[in-house]
C-alpha cells in the first residue's frame, strides 16, 4: 500500500525554528530517509519550494493562464512530502511518527488509490 | 512451449540450487546472491543462441561461482586488503547431476527461503528478496510487478542483503524452537505475494511485456517448491491449495473492461476446473491429516465456493461452521465481516447485521471500507434500499482501491 506523508507550514513557523533546531531537524529527517530507504519502505522524500515559487495553471477556452502562488488559499502550504509503500495503513502512521515535524508540528497521511481491488 | 520460455523457467527453478551451492561455500548472500544474478543472465543471453548446455545446473554453478570469485576480488581489492579466500574450480560434489542427491538441494532451498524472510527485514525487502533470491525474477520483473522504479527495487534489494549481513544471520537451519515461527514468516511472505497478484488489475497499457511477470504464478510456483520440501506441514498444504482454489476463479473475477464481479454473478464455468480439483484434493488431504490452521480452514472455504455449481447451490451452513472454526483458531475482524455474511445467508440478513454489529467497538475495523461495504451488502438482502445505498456511499468514500469505487458507485446506481 503506498502513502504519502505531508508536511506543512509558511514563512513564519520555518523562521520561528532556529538555526541550530532546523539543523538538528534536517539531520533527523535525513537519518529517517536513509532508515527507510533502506527497508525498502520509503520511496522517496521531497521538499518543496517557497509559495512565492508556486504557479498556478488554468486553461480556459484552450488558453492557458499562469497565476503566480498556490492554488489553495491558506495559512500554510505543502512543504514536503514523503512516498511510502508499506505493509498496511498502521505501519505507514508508525513511520509518519517517527517524522521529526510530527513532534514539532503535524505529518498528514494520505492513501494513494490504486487499482487493485477485491471482490465485495 | 518455447526455447525461450523452457529456459526462464528452468533457470527459475535452478537459481535458488545454484545459490544454495554457492552459499555453502561461501557464506555471503549479498556476493553469492549477485554472482548467481550474473549468471542466469549469461545463460538468458546464450542459451536460447547456443542450446542448452548438457548439464545446465552444473554450467550456473560453474559460471557463477567464476563471478563470485570476480566480485570478491574486486571486493578485497577495493578494502586494499590481501585476498584470504582461495578459490579453484568447483569440486564434484556441487557439480553432480541434478536428481543424484536432492537430500542437499532440499535443505538448501528451505534455508535459503527462511533467509529471505528473515525477521530482520520488513514485509517489502522480504518479498522483494525472495522473488529474487528464491524466485530467480529479475529486479526489472520485480519493480514492475509493485509499481515501483527498478532503481528502487535494486537499492530495496541490496539494503535487505546487507541487513541480513548485518543481522548475522547465517545460511543455516534455524534451531527448532524458532523453526515454526520462521517457517509462519516464510508462508506470510508467499500469500502477500499471491494476494499482489491477485488484487491486481490486468495489465496497464504502459506496463513493459518484458517484465511482466504473473504475482500469483509466481507464488503458486514457490509455495509448491515449499510444499514439495515440507509435504508433512499441513498447514503449507492448506496454503497452496487456498492459493489454487482462489486463482481458480481469476478468469471470472473481472469484466473485460477490469471491473470487478461479485463472487454470485461470475461466470463460473470459467474457473478453472484443473486448479479445483488439485485445491481440493489437497485440502481434503491436509485436513484428514494433522492440525487444522488459518490456511486450510480458508482453503476449506474457497473449496466451498469453488465446487458450487451455481451460487444458489453454495452450501453456506459450511461455510458458516467453517468461518466460526476460523474466528475461534484464528480471531480476525476481517473473517467475522465474512462470518456476517455467511450468517446472512443461512439464518438471514438481520441476524448477520447483528454479527456485524460485534464490530461496532473493534478499533482495527471501525471506518474500513469493507465494513460499510458488507452492512450495504446485507441491508440490500434486507430489503432496505435506502439505508443500503448509504452504506455503500460510506465505502465507497473509504476505499483507495479505484477499481472498488467502480463497483460501488455501479451498487449505489442500482439502488437509486
Amino acid at each position: 500500500m503506498k502513502y504519502i506523508a505531508i508536511i506543512y507550514g509558511n514563512k513564519d513557523l520555518w523562521e520561528s525554528f532556529s538555526a541550530e533546531e532546523m539543523t538538528r531537524a534536517i539531520a533527523e529527517q535525513d537519518a529517517f530517509n536513509r532508515r527507510y530507504v533502506e527497508s525498502g519502505e520509503l520511496l522517496g522524500a521531497y521538499g518543496l519550494g517557497d509559495e512565492l515559487t508556486a504557479r498556478t495553471v488554468r486553461v480556459r477556452g484552450g488558453v492557458p493562464a499562469v497565476t503566480d502562488g498556490p492554488y489553495i488559499e491558506a495559512k500554510e502550504f505543502v512543504s514536503s512530502f514523503c512516498l511510502l509503500d508499506v505493509e498496511n495503513e498502521a505501519r505507514a502512521l508508525e513511520l509518519a511518527a517517527q517524522m521529526p515535524f510530527a513532534a514539532q508540528n503535524a505529518v498528514e497521511v494520505w492513501p494513494i488509490l490504486h487499482e487493485a481491488g477485491t471482490e465485495m | 512451449m518455447t526455447t525461450q520460455a523452457h529456459a526462464e523457467d528452468l533457470l527459475r527453478e535452478l537459481a535458488p540450487q545454484v545459490l544454495g551451492a554457492l552459499l555453502r561455500r561461501h557464506g555471503e548472500l549479498d556476493l553469492c546472491e549477485d554472482a548467481v544474478q550474473e549468471a542466469l543472465l549469461e545463460a538468458a543471453t546464450t542459451w536460447p543462441k547456443r542450446g542448452l548446455p548438457d548439464n545446465p545446473r552444473a554450467w550456473l554453478i560453474t559460471v557463477a561461482t567464476r563471478r563470485l570469485i570476480d566480485l570478491i576480488r574486486a571486493e578485497h581489492a577495493r578494502r586494499g586488503r590481501e585476498e584470504r579466500f582461495a578459490f579453484g574450480a568447483p569440486p564434484a560434489e556441487v557439480l553432480r547431476i541434478p536428481g543424484e542427491d536432492v537430500g542437499m538441494d532440499r535443505d538448501d532451498s528451505l534455508m535459503l527461503m527462511l533467509l529471505c524472510c528473515h525477521p530482520a527485514l520488513t514485509a517489502p525487502s522480504q518479498i522483494a528478496l525472495t522473488l529474487r533470491a528464491v524466485g530467480g525474477l529479475t529486479t526489472a520483473e520485480i519493480a514492475s510487478a509493485f509499481f515501483v522504479p527498478e532503481a528502487t527495487m535494486a537499492q530495496r534489494i541490496s539494503r535487505a542483503k546487507q541487513r541480513i549481513r548485518d543481522a548475522g544471520a547465517t545460511f543455516a537451519m534455524p534451531p527448532a524452537r524458532e523453526l515454526d515461527a520462521r517457517l509462519a514468516a516464510v508462508m506470510h511472505v508467499l500469500y502477500l505475494i499471491f494476494n499482489e497478484g491477485y488484487t491486481a488489475p490486468s495489465r496497464t497499457p504502459a506496463s513493459d511485456p518484458e517484465t511482466q511477470v504473473e504475482l500469483t504464478t509466481e507464488a503458486i510456483r514457490l509455495t509448491r517448491q515449499l510444499y514439495r520440501l515440507r509435504p508433512e506441514d499441513t498447514e503449507i498444504s492448506g496454503l497452496l491449495a487456498l492459493m489454487l482454489l482462489t486463482e481458480a476463479r481469476r478468469p471470472g473475477r473481472l469484466t473485460p473492461g477490469g471491473d470487478l464481479v461479485d463472487l454470485a454473478e461470475q461466470d463460473r464455468t470459467r474457473w478453472n476446473r484443473a486448479l479445483i480439483d488439485e485445491g481440493v484434493e489437497l485440502i481434503t488431504g491436509a485436513l484428514a491429516s494433522g492440525p487444522v490452521g488459518a490456511y486450510q480452514l480458508q482453503a476449506a472455504i474457497a473449496a466451498v465456493h469453488d465446487e458450487a455449481a451455481g451460487a444458489e447451490d453454495t452450501d453456506w451452513p459450511q461455510i458458516m461452521a467453517l468461518y466460526l472454526m476460523l474466528d475461534l483458531a484464528a480471531p480476525n475482524p476481517m473473517a467475522t465481516l465474512s462470518l456476517a455474511v455467511a450468517v446472512a445467508h443461512v439464518r438471514g440478513p438481520l441476524a448477520g447485521l447483528d454479527v456485524l454489529a460485534t464490530l461496532d467497538d473493534d478499533a482495527r475495523v471501525v471506518g474500513h471500507h469493507r465494513l460499510f461495504a458488507v452492512r450495504g451488502h446485507l441491508l440490500e438482502m434486507a430489503g432496505d434500499r435506502a439505508a443500503a445505498r448509504e452504506a455503500f456511499q460510506g465505502a465507497l468514500r473509504r476505499t483507495a482501491s479505484t477499481a472498488e469505487k467502480r463497483y460501488l458507485r455501479n451498487r449505489i446506481d442500482h439502488l437509486t
